[in-house]
């Protein structure tokens, strides 16, 4: 997982991009193997949520995401996700 | 009656608070299971299966124009990577669907307090189809569509 966080003005700007081969029902069919995908993905400062989705098979390979926030510099946000195989991973990143 | 309202709420917290990743979050996946299985119809950009999902998720499929700025290419040269963005003032919970695969819904966003509903992700079509962002604003519906030539499949490889 890779995480670029910068605050300007009271807003926090994050890029990252999560790795995971999101394989489709379809996708996996052909390819002989199970479906695994991200089904949920959160961004948290101090404990708060900041960021919040449920996804599905159709996000493309390893996800990429922009999203913002209202928050300053020097605290650290946390990523977290969830596939649909249970297994998850977190990672965190200082606000710049 | 006030107490018993109290009681119920925290009696939800305590079952959220055992969900694995966070005790306010909302996996919509646990919530709203049927909702994710709604399937499109095979015709191009034929908005049936993106208007049940938008009922099943939202629990009404009654939208306005207005309030989205939806971003999504016109021609998709890579069905496998679909950039597409959109942002509005606020919001509280938004959702993307699409008519280009099996199932229409993409993803559920809860916008929490501190956030700010300007977001990016990239996304299969398998062909080409009608991207569509819906989301609730104090209450109203409101729906911003954009069709996505794609001239390579992303659920090929």
């Amino acid at each position: 997982m890779r995480i670029k966080a910068k605050a300007k003005d009271g807003v926090v700007t994050v890029k990252a991009m999560l790795k995971h081969k999101m394989l489709s029902y379809d996708q996996a069919k052909k390819k002989g193997k199970e479906a695994n995908f991200i089904v949920y993905i959160v961004g948290k400062v101090d404990g708060e949520p900041v960021y919040e989705v449920s996804t599905s098979q159709f996000l493309s390979k390893n996800p990429y995401l922009k999203f913002k926030f209202k928050g300053e510099a020097g605290k650290e946000l946390e990523l977290s996700w969830i596939d649909l195989k249970g297994n998850t991973k977190s990672k965190k990143a200082k606000i710049k | 009656m006030q107490r018993r309202k109290f009681l119920g709420l925290g009696l939800g917290v305590a079952a959220l608070s055992l969900a694995p990743i966070s005790a306010v979050a909302k996996n919509y996946r646990k919530e709203l299971p049927k909702a994710w299985k709604i399937k499109n119809k095979d015709a191009e950009n034929d908005l049936t299966g993106t208007n049940e999902a938008i009922k099943a998720v939202f629990g009404s499929d009654k939208t306005e124009e207005g309030q989205i700025k939806l971003k999504a290419p016109d021609i998709a040269e890579n069905g496998a990577v679909v950039p597409v963005s959109f942002k509005m003032e606020k919001a509280k919970k938004i959702a993307v669907f699409q008519t280009s695969n099996p199932e229409s819904l993409v993803a559920i966003f809860d916008v929490p307090k501190n956030g700010i509903p300007e977001y990016a992700i990239r996304i299969k079509m398998a062909k080409t189809g009608t991207v569509t962002v819906v989301a609730d604003i104090d209450g109203k519906l409101y729906r911003a569509s954009k069709v996505v030539k794609v001239t390579a499949g992303g659920c090929g490889g």
